[in-house]
C-alpha cells in the first residue's frame, strides 16, 4: 500500500476553544503532511471533506483528531484506508479545562518557565497518531486451506437435538454424535418435565419424543448413535474429526499431556525438554501426534458441546446424617426413575410411599449451601417430584425442606401452583438428621419457619443431588491441541465448560467450540433449549466469521491475526503455553504453528514473545513502541522545571471506556500522562515499558481488567499475565538503578471510572516524590 | 433448643379452613410483611406469619390451641399489604371459627351452627316451640292459671288496668319466656365454662411451648386480675382503633357492644322488677329504664346495620362468609324486631306487635342458644385470650 497521509482535526465540542489550533496544525505540517480543520468533522459535510481527499487519491492513511474512537466510528469509516482516531475530546479537552490550566500569554510562551500541559498532550497525541498510521498495514483476511460449514453437535439429549434443529433450520448441515444407542438423553427417562408453555402451572410429558421425531424429519441432520469423538483436530472452519465406538482404541485417540508428577525425575527435579518429550511419547504410545491429521476424518466448521450431565453420587461423612445408606433414602435421580416406572413405592418393602420428604441442602445447621452442582433446577425438580406424590396418592404428603427455593422466571407460576396443593408442605430449614424408625423414617430439621427442632415422619426421603457436568470426568471434546484435550482452568467454573458465564455465554475457552445446556450449569429443559439456540447461533457466527477471515469474538470482525517472523524464533514455547485459547500448537521442536481461526486476536502471544517476532497487521511491537517514542519528554534543556512524563498502557475493553467516561464527566487528572490503548494488557510487551523509561519518561502505569476467579478480562488471562510480567520487570529496573515503583499495575472495572483519576494521580504523585527519571535528556 | 415438635399435617383441617373463608391460606410464602404490618402483634414471635405457615401445613393443634389467633382483631392491615394475596386476616378468622367449634360441646350443635344447610332447623325448631307456647298462652290461660295455682304462683303477670293496654305477656307468657331462656342461659354458661377450662389450659400450654409467656404455671386469680386490667382497653376498643384498613369498623362494633351491655342491664332490672318487685311491664316511656332500653335498641340497630353495610361496601378486600352473615343478621333482626314490637305496641297495632314479638323471640333464641357455637363466642374467647396475654406478659 502506497500510503498518502492526511491529518484532519475537528474544532468542535470545545477542541478549538481550548487548544491553540495553529500550533496543533503546525505539528503535521512541519512534517510536510497536509492538515485540515473543520468545525464539525463528524457532520455530513465534514465526512464528505475527508471522503473527497480519499476519492481524489490524496489520502489513504488518515489521522482524525476529534472524539474518542469509541464514538462516531460509523461516521469515520473509510474503506481501504488506515484510520487512526486521536482522542482530543474525551482524552484532552474534556478532562482538562482552561480554568485549571490557563492558556499561556504571549510572553509566557517561550520563557522556558511556563508550559501548557493541555497543548502538549494534544500535540503528543497527534504525533503518536501520525507515527501509528505510518507503522501499520491494512489487514488481509486469512483463509483456511479447506472449509466446512457443517456443525458437529456432541450429545443427543434435549440440548443437542435442539441445537441441531436450530442450526438445521438455519440451513446448516449438522451431525449429532450420541454416545448411547439412542437419542433422548436424561429427559427420556423422566416421568414428566417442568412446564415450558403458558400458564406454566402443570407438569407436561417430556418433550423428547417430539424432538426425536423432528430431528428425524430433517434430511440435513445426520445422527450417529453409539459414537464418540476420538479427536477434534485443526481449527474452526476446518476441524478434522475422528469418530469411534465408545471405548474403542484408535490411533487417533487424542494424546494427553503429561500429568504434572511425570514432568519430574525421581529426585523431584524438573526434566529437561527432551526427556519430557520422550516421556510424553511413551505416555501416548500408539496415538498419533496432534499435528497429524486423520486422512479419514470428517470436516466440520464448528462444534456445539451439549454432552450434558450425570447425577452426582453422594457418599461419605458429609452426607451421613441424611441416612443416605438407608434403603428408603434416595436421590432425586433415583426417585425420578422410580416415578417413571409407575406408582411411587418404598424401595425397602414395596409398600406405598405416601409421605415423602425432599431435602434440598445437606449442610446441617452450619452451612446453608445446597448440594454441589445443584441450582434452581434441583429446587424445581423437588416441586415436580412433590407433584408425583400427590398424583399417585390423593392423601399423599410431600414435604420440601430447603435453604433456597429457586424458581426463576415463569417457573414462579409452577411454584405458586404447587404451594396451593393441600398436601405439599414447604419450609426453609436445616435438616439435622434422618434415621430409620420402625418402618418409617424420622427426619429432624432445625431453624425452620415452624420453629426449631421440627420432626417429620416419612415413608421416603429424597435428597437433591446435583447435576455434574460430564466435563468434570472427561474432556469430552478431545481436542488435538498442544495445551491438552479439554478446557483449561475449568476449576474456576466448578468444572463446567465455560469461559465467563456472564460476559460470554456459550463461548468456551476454545474458539469454535460452543457449550450449551447442563454442561454449562444446572439447567431445566426449558433453559437448555434456549441455551441450545444460543450455542447454535454462536457456531454459525463462528463459521461465517472464519469463512471471511474475521475474528468471531470478542473482537468480532477483526481481520488481523498473529504473524510470526520465524527466522528469529527460539522455540521457547511461551506463546503456545500462554495463549489463553490454545490457538497455537508447536511441533516437536517447539516451533509454533498458528491456527488463525482459533485465535481471538488478543495479542497475548505478542506480549509473551521475548524475541518480539509476533505481530498483527495493525498492531505491532514497533507500532506501539514508536508511539511511545513519539511522546515528547521535556528535559531541563527545555524548561527550568520540566514537567514529568508518564506512559499509561490501558486496556481498550474496560479501562479505556472508563477513561472516556472520566472525560465525559469532566473529571480532571494529571495531564502529564500519555495513554495508549492496547488490545489487552496481555499483549503488552515489556520492551515498551523499557523503551519509555529509557527515553526519560518518569513512570509507566498499566491499567486493565480485574483478574482472578471473578475475572472481567475479555481474554481471561491477559491482565493476570501482565501483572506477573510487571513484577518480573522490577529486577531489570533495579539493575538500571531505577525504582520499581516507577512501573505500576492497576485493575479497574468499567463501572469504576470515578476511581480512575484517583488511581492515576496517586501514581503520578508517588513517582514525583521519587524525582525525575535520571535518564531524562540523555 | 426447644422441645422437638412432630408436625402432623391434617389435610381435613386445610380443607376446613378453605371452606370457612380461608381459601387463600396456601398462598403465603413467609415474607412476614403481615407481622410487620400488624399494629397489634407483639414483638416477640409476632402473628400472623407463624400462624400462616402452620395453617398451610395443616397443623391444627398448633393453631386451635394458640391464644394468638384471638389477639388478632381482623382489622385487615395484613391482608391489604400481603404481596401474595394470602389474606392472613381471613385465614385467622377461619381458624378462629374452627377453634370455636373445637371448644364447644355438643359438637353436633357447633357444626350445625356453621352449616347453612342446617339453618332451617335452627330457625324452625324454636319457631315451632314459641308458636306452641304462644298458642298455650292465648288459648289456655285458665288451665294454666289452675296449674300455677297448685304451686301457689300467679300465672298472669298482668298488672292493674292491664285490660286497656297491649302487653306482650298477654300473647306470650312471661313465665314461658323465662322458662325457656333461663335454662338456655344456664346451658350456655355451662358450655362456655367447660370450653373455657380447656381453652385456658391449651393456650397456656401452647404459650409455654412456643416461648410466648414467662409464666410456667397457671394462676387463675392472677388471670382474673389481668382480665380486670384489660377491661378498659376492651371497652375503649383501643386495639381496634390501632388499625388502618378498617378503622371505620370500630364505631359500629362499639355501638353493638355497648347496646348489648345496656340491654343486659335492662333485662336484669326487668327481671328483678318482675320477680322481686312484682311490677310487670310494659313500663312508661318516661322511666330511665325505658330510656336506656330504647337508646340501646337504637344503637344496636344502627351499629349492626352499619356493620352489614361495611361488609357490603368492602366485598373485595374482606371476605364475608356464612358465619359472619349469620351473626350480623341475627343481631340486626334482634334489634329491629325489638324496636318494631315496641313501636307497634305504642301504635296500638296489637297483632302486628305480637307477630313481630314472635320473631323477636326467635332471634333472641338464636343469639343466646347458639352463643358458644357462633362467631359471637369471640366475646368470651378473645376476652380470655387478651386477659391471658396480659397475665402471661405477651410482649
Amino acid at each position: 500500500m502506497d500510503k498518502k497521509y492526511g491529518v484532519y482535526i475537528c474544532t468542535g465540542c470545545g477542541i478549538g476553544d481550548t487548544l491553540d489550533m495553529e500550533a496543533l496544525v503546525d505539528v503535521p505540517e512541519e512534517e510536510g503532511i497536509n492538515c485540515t480543520t473543520h468545525p464539525f468533522l463528524c457532520s455530513k459535510e465534514g465526512v464528505a471533506l475527508i471522503q473527497k481527499d480519499v476519492d481524489d487519491g490524496k489520502a489513504n492513511a488518515l489521522v482524525i483528531g476529534a472524539c474518542s474512537r469509541r464514538v462516531n466510528f460509523d461516521a469515520f469509516k473509510f474503506d481501504g484506508c488506515i484510520v487512526e482516531r486521536v482522542n482530543l475530546r474525551e482524552g484532552v479537552v474534556w478532562p482538562h479545562s482552561r480554568e485549571t490550566y490557563p492558556m499561556l500569554t504571549e510572553d509566557q510562551k517561550d520563557d522556558e518557565e511556563h508550559f501548557d500541559p493541555i497543548q502538549m498532550k494534544a500535540e503528543d497525541y497527534i504525533k503518536m497518531g501520525m507515527i501509528r498510521v505510518e507503522k501499520v498495514k491494512l489487514p488481509e483476511p486469512f483463509q483456511t486451506e479447506s472449509f466446512s460449514k457443517k456443525i458437529l453437535v456432541l450429545g443427543g439429549g434435549v440440548t443437542g437435538m435442539s441445537a441441531a434443529l436450530d442450526a438445521a433450520k438455519a440451513g446448516y448441515e449438522v451431525t449429532i454424535v450420541e454416545k448411547t444407542d439412542s437419542l433422548g438423553g436424561y429427559a427420556a427417562q423422566m416421568r414428566s418435565q417442568m412446564p415450558v408453555t403458558e400458564p406454566f402451572e402443570e407438569l407436561q410429558t417430556p418433550i423428547v419424543s417430539e424432538l426425536i421425531a423432528e430431528v428425524e424429519s430433517f434430511s440435513n441432520i445426520d445422527v450417529k448413535t453409539a459414537t464418540e469423538v476420538a479427536r477434534i483436530a485443526g481449527q474452526p472452519g476446518e476441524f478434522t474429526v475422528t469418530f469411534k465406538k465408545p471405548g474403542e482404541k484408535t490411533p487417533f485417540d487424542v494424546p494427553f499431556p503429561l500429568p504434572e508428577e511425570m514432568l519430574l525425575d525421581e529426585a523431584g527435579k524438573e526434566l529437561d525438554a527432551e526427556a519430557q518429550h520422550e516421556k510424553y511419547l511413551e505416555y501416548n504410545k500408539g496415538k498419533e501426534d496432534i499435528l497429524q491429521l486423520d486422512p479419514d476424518g470428517s470436516l466440520y466448521g464448528a462444534v456445539v458441546l451439549a454432552a450434558g450431565w450425570r447425577p452426582d453420587v453422594l457418599k461419605g461423612e458429609a452426607y451421613a446424617h441424611l441416612g443416605i445408606d438407608l434403603p428408603d433414602v434416595v436421590t432425586n435421580d433415583e426417585f425420578e426413575k422410580m416415578a417413571a416406572k409407575g406408582k411411587i413405592i418404598k424401595p425397602s418393602d414395596g409398600k406405598e410411599a405416601k409421605e415423602v420428604v425432599f431435602i434440598q441442602s445437606p449442610g446441617k445447621d452450619e452451612d446453608d449451601a445446597d448440594f454441589e452442582y445443584s441450582g434452581s433446577v434441583t429446587s424445581q425438580v423437588a416441586l415436580k417430584q412433590a407433584r408425583y406424590v400427590r398424583e399417585d396418592y390423593p392423601d399423599g404428603k410431600a414435604y420440601i425442606i430447603y435453604q433456597h427455593m429457586r424458581t426463576p422466571g415463569l417457573q414462579e407460576y409452577f411454584y405458586k401452583n404447587m404451594q396451593q396443593e393441600d398436601g405439599v408442605f414447604m419450609t426453609k430449614g436445616a435438616v439435622t438428621e434422618v434415621i430409620q424408625n420402625g418402618s418409617k423414617l424420622a427426619v429432624t430439621a432445625t431453624n425452620t419457619l415452624l420453629g426449631d427442632n421440627l420432626a417429620i415422619k416419612a415413608d421416603m426421603v429424597v435428597v437433591a443431588s446435583g447435576m455434574v457436568p460430564v466435563t468434570k470426568d472427561d474432556p469430552v471434546v478431545n481436542l488435538a491441541y498442544r495445551q491438552g484435550p479439554g478446557f483449561r482452568d475449568n476449576d474456576i467454573f466448578g468444572q463446567y465448560a465455560d469461559s465467563n458465564y456472564i460476559c460470554f455465554p456459550y463461548e468456551t475457552q476454545r474458539t469454535g467450540i460452543y457449550a450449551a445446556g447442563a454442561i454449562r450449569r444446572a439447567m431445566t429443559i426449558e433453559e437448555s433449549m434456549e441455551d441450545a439456540t444460543g450455542a447454535a447461533l454462536k457456531a454459525i457466527q463462528c463459521i461465517e466469521s472464519a469463512n471471511r477471515g474475521m475474528a468471531v469474538h470478542p473482537r468480532s470482525g477483526d481481520m488481523t491475526y498473529p504473524e510470526f517472523f520465524f527466522q528469529r524464533c527460539t522455540q521457547c514455547k511461551r506463546c503456545t503455553v500462554e495463549c489463553p485459547f490454545g490457538a497455537l500448537d508447536d511441533d516437536e521442536k517447539g516451533t509454533p504453528k498458528i491456527n488463525p481461526t482459533r485465535c481471538r486476536r488478543c495479542g497475548t502471544c505478542m506480549g509473551a514473545c521475548p524475541e518480539r517476532i509476533i505481530s498483527f497487521a495493525d498492531y505491532t511491537i514497533d507500532s506501539i513502541g514508536s508511539q511511545v517514542k513519539a511522546v515528547g519528554v521535556p528535559s531541563e534543556d527545555d524548561y527550568d522545571e520540566p514537567p514529568f512524563r508518564f506512559l499509561a498502557l490501558i486496556c481498550e475493553n474496560d479501562a479505556f471506556p472508563a477513561l472516556d467516561m472520566v472525560g465525559m464527566n469532566r473529571m480532571d487528572y494529571s495531564p502529564n500522562v500519555r495513554f495508549i490503548p492496547v488490545r489487552c494488557l496481555g499483549s503488552v510487551n515489556t520492551i515498551w515499558i523499557k523503551d519509555a523509561l529509557a527515553q526519560g519518561m518518569d513512570g509507566v502505569i498499566l491499567i486493565g481488567c480485574k483478574h482472578g476467579d471473578d475475572y472481567q478480562c475479555h481474554f481471561m488471562k491477559g491482565s493476570e499475565l501482565a501483572e506477573v510480567r510487571v513484577q518480573k520487570i522490577g529486577d531489570a529496573l533495579t539493575s538500571l538503578s531505577l525504582e520499581q515503583e516507577r512501573v505500576a499495575f492497576f485493575e479497574v472495572a468499567i463501572d469504576e471510572y470515578d476511581k480512575l483519576p484517583g488511581i492515576i494521580n496517586t501514581f503520578v504523585e508517588e513517582v514525583e516524590d521519587l524525582g525525575p527519571n535520571p535518564f531524562k535528556g540523555f | 433448643m426447644t422441645e422437638k415438635y412432630l408436625a402432623q399435617p391434617d389435610l381435613d383441617f386445610i380443607a376446613q379452613v378453605r371452606g370457612l373463608g380461608g381459601e387463600t391460606l396456601k398462598k403465603c410464602y413467609q415474607c412476614a410483611t403481615c407481622s410487620v404490618a400488624c399494629p397489634i402483634a407483639p414483638e416477640g414471635s409476632p402473628f400472623p406469619r407463624k400462624e400462616m405457615i402452620a395453617a398451610s401445613w395443616g397443623l391444627k393443634d398448633k393453631l386451635v390451641q394458640s391464644g394468638d389467633i384471638w389477639l388478632c382483631h381482623q382489622c385487615g392491615d395484613c391482608s391489604d399489604l400481603c404481596p401474595r394475596g394470602a389474606a392472613p386476616g381471613d385465614v385467622l378468622s377461619a381458624i378462629r371459627s374452627i377453634a370455636i367449634t373445637e371448644y364447644a360441646r355438643p359438637k353436633c350443635l357447633a357444626k350445625a351452627v356453621n352449616d347453612p344447610k342446617k339453618l332451617p332447623y335452627l330457625i324452625g325448631i324454636p319457631a315451632i316451640w314459641f308458636a306452641l307456647l304462644a298458642l298455650i298462652t292465648m288459648t289456655a290461660g285458665e288451665t294454666m292459671t289452675k296449674i300455677f295455682d297448685v304451686f301457689g304462683i300467679a300465672w298472669s303477670h298482668a298488672h292493674e288496668g292491664a285490660e286497656h293496654v297491649i302487653a306482650q305477656a298477654d300473647f306470650f307468657s312471661t313465665w314461658f319466656v323465662d322458662l325457656t331462656f333461663v335454662p338456655t342461659a344456664t346451658f350456655v354458661v355451662i358450655v362456655f365454662f367447660l370450653g373455657l377450662k380447656r381453652f385456658i389450659t391449651d393456650i397456656h400450654q401452647n404459650a409455654v411451648l412456643e416461648g410466648k409467656t414467662d409464666k410456667a404455671s397457671l394462676d387463675y386469680k392472677e388471670l382474673f386480675q389481668a382480665l380486670i386490667r384489660i377491661l378498659p382497653t376492651v371497652l375503649k376498643h383501643e386495639k381496634f382503633t390501632e388499625c388502618d384498613s378498617n378503622k371505620d369498623r370500630a364505631t359500629p362494633h362499639m355501638m353493638v357492644l355497648y347496646s348489648f351491655i345496656g340491654l343486659f342491664i335492662v333485662t336484669s332490672i326487668g327481671f328483678a322488677l318482675l320477680y322481686v318487685f312484682q311490677s310487670p311491664g310494659p313500663y312508661s316511656q318516661l322511666t330511665p329504664l325505658k330510656w336506656l332500653a330504647n337508646i340501646s335498641a337504637v344503637a344496636l340497630v344502627i351499629g349492626s346495620g352499619l356493620m352489614i353495610k361495611n361488609r357490603f361496601d368492602k366485598k373485595d378486600d374482606q371476605l364475608t362468609t356464612y358465619k359472619d352473615w349469620f351473626i350480623l343478621v341475627i343481631v340486626f333482626v334482634l334489634g329491629l324486631t325489638g324496636l318494631l314490637t315496641e313501636m307497634a305496641r305504642l301504635a296500638h297495632m296489637e297483632y302486628v306487635s305480637y307477630f313481630i314479638y314472635y320473631l323477636h323471640l326467635i332471634a333472641i333464641f338464636q343469639l343466646f342458644a347458639f352463643l358458644p357455637f357462633s362467631k359471637m363466642a369471640h366475646l368470651v374467647y378473645r376476652l380470655t385470650a387478651m386477659a391471658y396475654a396480659e397475665y402471661g406478659n405477651r410482649k
